[in-house]
Order: structure tokens, then C-alpha cells, then sequence
């Protein structure tokens, strides 16, 4: 299961394919890769269909939206091929039309990456991670863990506030000047109790014994063993496979160079 | 009394110890000398910013480095002065519980957060499940590893916080106002746990609180710092709470209900009787929030020149309550009408006019630079005269004392005076009804007593008044009291009916006053 998975690793093997397929301009190669992610996705999570939908659907909206942009704003380099169809003052010709897909499911690779990760890591256990495997500063993962906390708070004191102004008789703000006033208005108070609230968690946590030593020892042990490596191997295997394939089938084009 | 026995070994001595927060300002406290023992339970008062909390933060040498402060004097901790120990060292000596029980957690499971201080002092990851189970064990939170702290109540997060400073062993105990965000039985458990705790542990603890009712059977010395930063008074609780009333009423110190010879809350007033005439009147109102519910089917009404209390436990729905009668909300079914009119139906403005809200936290309500504007927003949106708008924001300011205070800005205020500040800016046109929310959370005698007294005279005048409060003492003065429990309205009538109900009380988080409880005993035959 993915979600058992190492989170530094995970994030290592999540990153590699993401900035590798950014290099690549062909359609074949990001599309292939996509299937083998949903595939991992639904087979090796338990994220339900319809919250992973939730998630993705922005993501297919900003997708297309490249896709259309760079198609017809193709860069001249890559641009050749025959006009397919004319739109106003535009020509998309083929070349512009595999840029455009090809940067359409690029982005997707890196939306659909990116949900797995996220859906399935505990935000606890990837600072735990970061603190043992990548040497991260204590108090570094300590804090944002600390500040992670904080989130709801916040919501809580805004609403609050944004009641406090109502009573006073503050009507709801008009235009760009009003909407600047009330910022000012909510922020001051917002970053005080905000400031406040944080030095207070930081004194509580030295009053625990808290020094910010990295030499410490760790409850929850965070081993990176052969499961681990063998995700790993699966995700950046199917990465290497994929583009050989792409390569002899002849799609592969990375940076523009066609390399059939 | 084993006070004198008790008196032996030194733990813990300040030496004309002094501090500043910056250079050129008065020093909070200043030439403080006072021993604190072993074994010995001391409590610590004063009125609102004396110092006391950061005070408690000196004495574990996180203050002055923390905050950059500047101090003069020693504090010899086991005969070794505190800045002779690392840092980290002496945290694990002098433990603190803070107030805020939202503000000193940094993780989010009960297991995460105690592994995090066993983490600290390096135990051995083999030991610390152990550990954790002994001592959620001790604090009578078994099998709460896994959850959530924030979906814990206020009293079970106080207990976390505990057992966290006691898995660090440490000799002295310091708790600084540890009850004060806890409805009445939940602040009771927590003070008989202490000592269940100290007298298996035989540790010491310094207390620090405003009301020192319920901490009594338990307190070997009452320490008193004064308004300008010195010792006041040191002495065991039995002389100094009769026979220096004169002293503690001076620097704002709440006496014991046991001690006290004044008449009871209820009685400095002249009571008025309500009118019959309807302000608000809330008819089978529900409310949900994200599927959740939280008030069901509540009715009642509030009359012109009512002192009306809303209490319940912590989660009961009370705010939520609030903030439905002041139009804030709206119900999910049934409604809230002022003067017959639906709350939906009323006009922004006016419905503003009429129904004045005090936050508990006073900060909140501040929108502008100085006390002048502050108390003149509502009547310059509403375009009153120059004149007129001098004449009023000048006679507020003499009422609440805020005259010298008048071009400062509200946020550099003390406590007490953002509080008066607070109540003031509801007021510059006469309301029908107003609202408080916990006004007199964290406040001491002397602005509690202040803000009773405005209230009443707002009262006499005929405007109706409704507090949500955990203070019984406060309960115990009001017309009629709404028991809230579970989003039910479980009791409504007088105060005096209320107390007679010692299972709905026990039920509803509740408790006698101090005052009614007087001599009955009630102190621990209702928990045992």
C-alpha cells in the first residue's frame, strides 16, 4: 500500500517522474505514464473514487487550459507540420497541436503524482521522516508541525471577526478600496493573536524539554526498507520503461529533439 | 496546621529578583524575595498584569532570554543559581501547565504529544509506550493514545498537559491559572487530581489563580504581588485571608467565599424587578453546523431589565446560542424575534441599534487606532454632530475610566482596560438588549466587580442583559438562568430553584456558588 510507504522516499519518488516528464514534448510518452499512475493509483490506495475525483477535477481544468494556450501560442521551434485549422489570426498545425496535448498531460502526470502523495501521506510522519532521513532541523518540522494546528484557529478567529465588525455596524466591504480597508482592519488583530498564540506554543514546548538538539530519540522509528525500495523501483522502472518504449516505437522528443 | 512542619528544605529561592520587558519602562515586578519549599503548596494572586504568569516563566529560566527582557537579582534553584544550568535542564526541574489549553500542544495525537517530551529528555523509544500508558493512567485518561487533542474538552486537554509536565519528573509543579478555560465540575476534577498528585509525588506546586475557592483544602501559603510589582503579602491561607481583607481588596484579590464577610454578589445590588414587557423572544429554535447538531428545539424569552445567565458545559452550544439572539446565525428551524419581528426582518441597521454584542475576547471588537475613534465609530456611521459625538465619547471615557487613555491605541491597553474599553463601544447608543460572551474570563476582583456594576446600572435602566458564563458566583446574581445541555434547554427559572437540583447541576457541569455552598459540604460529597 502506498500509504505505508516511507513519506521522504515517497516524495523522492514522486519528484523524480515529475521533473523528468517535464522534459519530454511528445504525446506517447507523459499519456503512458498517466495510465500507469491512475492504474497504481486505484489499485494501490484506498483513496475513494469520488474524493480523488474531487481533487483531480481542478487539476483537468488547468490542464486543458495549457493545452489549449500552448497550442495556439506554440513557440516557432516547435510549431511545424501542416496547418490543421485556422482560428481568427492563429494557425494550429500539427506540431502545435502535439505541443499543446503533450503539456496537457504533463500537467496531469504532475496532478495525478501529486494527489497520490498527498491522499496518502499523514503530515505527522512525513516531518517524523524529513526529521530522521533528510537530517531536517527539529525545530524546522517541530514548527510547522506546531503551526499546522494553527489552520483551523485561524478560520475560527476570522469568523469571529468578521461577526466583531458586523455588531459594530461595519458594513460588508465595496470595491477594491473598501476590500484593502477591511484586510487591514481583520489583519492587525488576525497577526497579534496569530503572533501571540505561536510564542505561547513555542514557550510551552521549551517548558517540555524541547531544545531544538537534534540528538534526540524517536518513538516512532521511520525506517526506509526493502517495501519502500521496491515502490521505488516500481515507479521509476515504469518512468525507464516508458520512455524506452517511447523511444523505439519512435515518439520520444525531448526538448523539441526527436530521438526515433 | 502541618504548615510549619512542612517548612523545612529550600527548593526554590528568589533574590531581590527583578524584571523589565524593555529598558526605560517601570519593571514588572521588582526586589522580589521569597523562598519556596519542598513539598509545600503555594498560591500565587494578584490582580491582572502583575506579572504573575511571566513570573512563573523566570522561575524556569525560560524568562528573560525568551522575551529579551532584562533581570536583576538571583534565583538559586537546589543551591545553583538558574543561569548555571543548560539549557533544557532546568525545563525538566519546573514543569508548567499553561492556561490556554489550545496554545501548548504542537502535535496532533495524545500518544505524538507525550512521545514529544519523552522524546526531549531522550528516553529510550523501547520505554516510552510504557511511560505514556502510566501516566495517562495517573491522570485517569486510560486508552486515549489515539486521539485527536483537538476534538478533546477543555478539562480532558488540561489533564494532557499535566500528564505531559509530569513525564518529565519534575520537583516543582507550576500552574498558571490551569482552570480558567474549564466549565465548574471539570475545574474541579482537575484541582483534586493536583492533589491526588502532589501527595503521591510529594512535589511542589505554585499556583496560580484568581479565585482561590476551591484550591483551599489544598494550599500551604498564599503569596500576593501587588499593583506596582512587589511582594505584598506571605503568609498561610487562615491569617492572611482574614486578617488582611483590606490589603487583597486593594490589590484586586477575589477573597474566598469562606473568609468573606462582604454580603454576597446578590446582594450589593438594589434588585430591580423585570418588566414584562418582550424583548427577544426565541420560539423551538434547532441549529446545525456541517450535518451537526447543535441546539434543538430551544424556547424562551428575555424581558426588558432581565439579568439573564446562560450556562452549561463547555460544547453545550452557549455561543452558538448567542450568537442566534444577536441575528449573527441564522436558525436552521424556528426563530428569534425582537419586539415580535423575526431577526431576518429587521433592517441591518437597526437590528444594531437595538441588540449590542460583547466578545470574550475584547480584542476582537477593536477596528480603529485610538480610544476616541473606537468609542465614536457607531455614532459617525450613523452621522451624529461633531458636538453631540465629543459630548458622549467624553462622558464614556469618564465613566470607564479611559480619559488619559484617550488618543492611545486600544490594543496597548492592559486587560481590565480593553475590557471596560470593550463594553463602552456597545454603549454609545442606549440598546434594548446586550450580550456578553464570558466577560469576566481571565479578569480579576476589581475589574469583575466594575463590570457587575455597570451592568446592574444598564439593568436598573431597563435593558436586558444576558451573560454566557461558567462563574456560578455570577449565575447566583442573574433573574433567570438557562441551562443548556446538549443543545437542550434543560432548566430554566431562578437561580435559587436551580441549586436545589443537585443531580441536573452535577448533570450540566454545574455547580452551587460558593456562597449558597457555604457550609453544606457539597465540595466533595458530589464527586465521591
Amino acid at each position: 500500500m502506498v500509504s505505508s510507504i516511507n513519506p521522504s522516499l515517497k516524495m523522492f519518488t514522486v519528484l523524480i517522474p515529475g521533473i523528468v516528464l517535464g522534459l519530454t514534448y511528445d504525446v506517447f510518452t507523459p499519456l503512458v505514464y498517466l495510465m500507469f499512475i491512475l492504474v497504481v493509483t486505484f489499485t494501490m490506495t484506498t483513496i475513494p473514487l469520488l474524493r480523488w475525483l474531487k481533487f483531480f477535477s481542478p487539476f483537468l481544468l488547468i490542464a486543458a487550459g495549457f493545452a489549449w494556450m500552448t497550442m495556439l501560442y506554440t513557440n516557432q521551434a516547435f510549431s511545424g507540420g501542416e496547418v490543421i485549422f485556422r482560428l481568427w489570426m492563429l494557425e494550429v498545425t500539427t506540431g502545435s497541436l502535439q505541443t499543446g496535448l503533450s503539456v496537457g498531460f504533463r500537467s496531469l502526470c504532475f496532478g495525478a503524482l501529486s494527489l497520490m502523495f498527498i491522499l496518502t501521506t499523514d503530515s505527522t510522519k512525513l516531518m517524523l521522516s524529513l526529521m530522521q532521513q533528510c537530517k531536517l532541523p527539529p525545530k524546522l518540522t517541530y514548527g510547522i508541525l506546531a503551526g499546522y494546528r494553527f489552520l483551523p484557529i485561524f478560520r475560527h478567529e476570522l469568523k469571529i471577526l468578521q461577526q466583531a465588525h458586523r455588531i459594530r455596524g461595519v458594513a460588508r466591504a465595496r470595491g477594491i478600496k473598501g476590500r484593502v480597508n477591511q484586510f487591514q482592519r481583520y489583519a492587525i488583530p488576525l497577526l497579534a493573536n496569530g503572533i501571540r498564540k505561536a510564542e505561547r506554543v513555542a514557550i510551552a514546548m521549551e517548558s517540555k524539554g524541547f531544545t531544538g538538539d537534534p540528538d534526540r530519540t524517536h518513538y516512532h522509528k521511520m525506517i526506509v526498507g526493502k517495501r519502500d525500495w521496491l515502490f521505488f523501483t516500481l515507479m521509476i522502472g515504469a518512468l525507464i520503461t516508458v520512455f524506452v518504449l517511447s523511444y523505439h516505437l519512435g515518439y520520444l522528443e525531448i526538448f523539441g529533439r526527436s530521438f526515433g | 496546621m502541618t504548615q510549619l512542619n512542612r517548612r523545612q528544605q529550600a527548593l526554590l529561592e528568589v533574590k531581590d529578583f527583578s524584571f523589565w520587558y524593555e529598558e526605560n519602562i517601570a519593571p514588572l515586578f521588582q526586589h522580589l524575595n521569597v523562598t519556596l519549599n519542598q513539598n509545600e503548596v503555594t498560591l500565587l494572586m494578584g490582580a491582572s498584569g502583575t506579572g504573575k504568569s511571566s513570573l512563573a516563566l523566570c522561575l524556569n529560566g525560560l524568562y528573560p532570554e525568551a522575551v529579551e527582557g532584562i533581570a536583576s537579582g538571583e534565583i538559586v534553584y537546589n543551591g545553583k543559581n538558574i543561569m548555571e544550568f543548560e539549557k533544557g535542564e532546568l525545563t525538566q526541574e519546573i514543569g508548567i501547565v499553561f492556561q490556554d489549553p489550545d496554545s501548548q500542544f504542537c502535535m496532533i495525537t495524545v500518544e505524538d504529544e507525550l512521545a514529544f517530551t519523552l522524546e526531549n529528555i531522550k528516553v529510550p523509544a523501547l520505554e516510552i509506550h510504557a511511560r505514556i500508558k502510566k501516566i495517562l493512567k495517573a491522570v485517569g485518561m486510560e486508552g486515549f493514545e489515539q486521539h485527536k487533542i483537538h476534538e478533546l474538552s477543555g478539562g480532558q486537554k488540561q489533564k494532557i498537559a499535566l500528564a505531559a509536565v509530569l513525564l518529565l519528573k519534575p520537583e516543582m509543579l507550576i500552574l498558571d491559572e490551569p482552570t480558567a478555560n474549564l466549565d465548574p465540575v471539570s475545574s474541579l476534577e482537575f484541582i483534586q487530581l493536583v492533589e491526588k498528585i502532589q501527595k503521591d509525588h510529594q512535589i511542589s506546586v505554585l499556583i496560580i489563580e484568581h479565585q482561590a475557592d476551591d484550591w483551599l483544602e489544598l494550599i500551604d501559603r498564599v503569596l500576593v504581588i501587588s499593583r506596582d510589582g512587589r511582594l505584598a503579602a506571605d503568609d498561610v491561607p487562615m491569617q492572611l485571608f482574614t486578617k488582611q481583607k483590606q490589603l487583597l481588596e486593594q490589590e484586586g484579590v477575589f477573597l474566598p467565599g469562606d473568609y468573606s464577610s462582604q454580603p454576597t454578589l446578590r446582594e450589593r445590588w438594589i434588585q430591580t424587578e423585570p418588566s414584562r414587557k418582550r424583548i427577544l423572544s426565541i420560539r423551538s429554535l434547532s441549529f446545525s453546523y456541517r450535518n451537526h447538531e447543535i441546539l434543538r428545539k430551544v424556547t424562551f424569552d428575555v424581558f426588558a431589565g432581565e439579568f439573564l445567565v446562560i450556562a452549561g458545559e463547555n460544547g453545550a452550544g452557549k455561543s452558538t446560542m448567542l450568537q442566534l439572539m444577536a441575528g449573527l446565525l441564522s436558525p436552521k428551524a424556528g426563530n428569534v424575534c425582537l419586539f415580535d419581528r423575526p431577526l431576518a426582518k429587521w433592517k441591518e441597521k437597526a437590528l444594531r441599534k437595538r441588540i449590542g454584542f460583547v466578545f470574550q475576547n475584547p480584542e476582537h471588537q477593536f477596528i480603529t487606532d485610538t480610544v476616541y475613534d473606537e468609542l465614536t465609530f457607531g455614532m459617525k456611521l450613523n452621522g451624529v454632530s461633531d458636538q453631540e459625538m465629543e459630548k458622549a465619547a467624553a462622558d464614556l471615557m469618564e465613566q470607564f475610566h479611559l480619559t488619559p487613555y484617550r488618543l492611545n491605541n486600544p490594543f496597548s491597553l492592559s486587560g481590565g482596560q480593553k475590557r471596560r474599553l470593550s463594553v463602552a463601544t456597545v454603549l454609545d447608543e442606549t440598546p434594548d438588549i446586550l450580550l456578553f460572551d464570558e466577560p469576566t474570563f481571565g479578569q480579576d476582583a476589581g475589574t469583575t466587580s466594575e463590570l457587575m456594576d455597570y451592568v446592574m446600572d444598564l439593568k436598573a435602566k431597563g435593558t436586558a442583559i444576558v451573560f454566557v458564563t461558567h462563574d456560578m458566583n455570577i449565575a447566583d446574581t442573574a433573574d433567570n438562568i438557562v441551562v443548556l445541555k446538549k443543545g437542550k434547554v434543560a432548566f430554566s427559572g431562578s437561580p435559587d430553584s436551580l441549586w436545589k437540583q443537585k443531580g441536573l447541576l452535577y448533570e450540566a457541569r454545574l455547580r452551587m456558588p460558593a456562597s449558597v455552598r457555604k457550609g453544606k459540604g457539597e465540595l466533595h460529597g458530589l464527586i465521591h
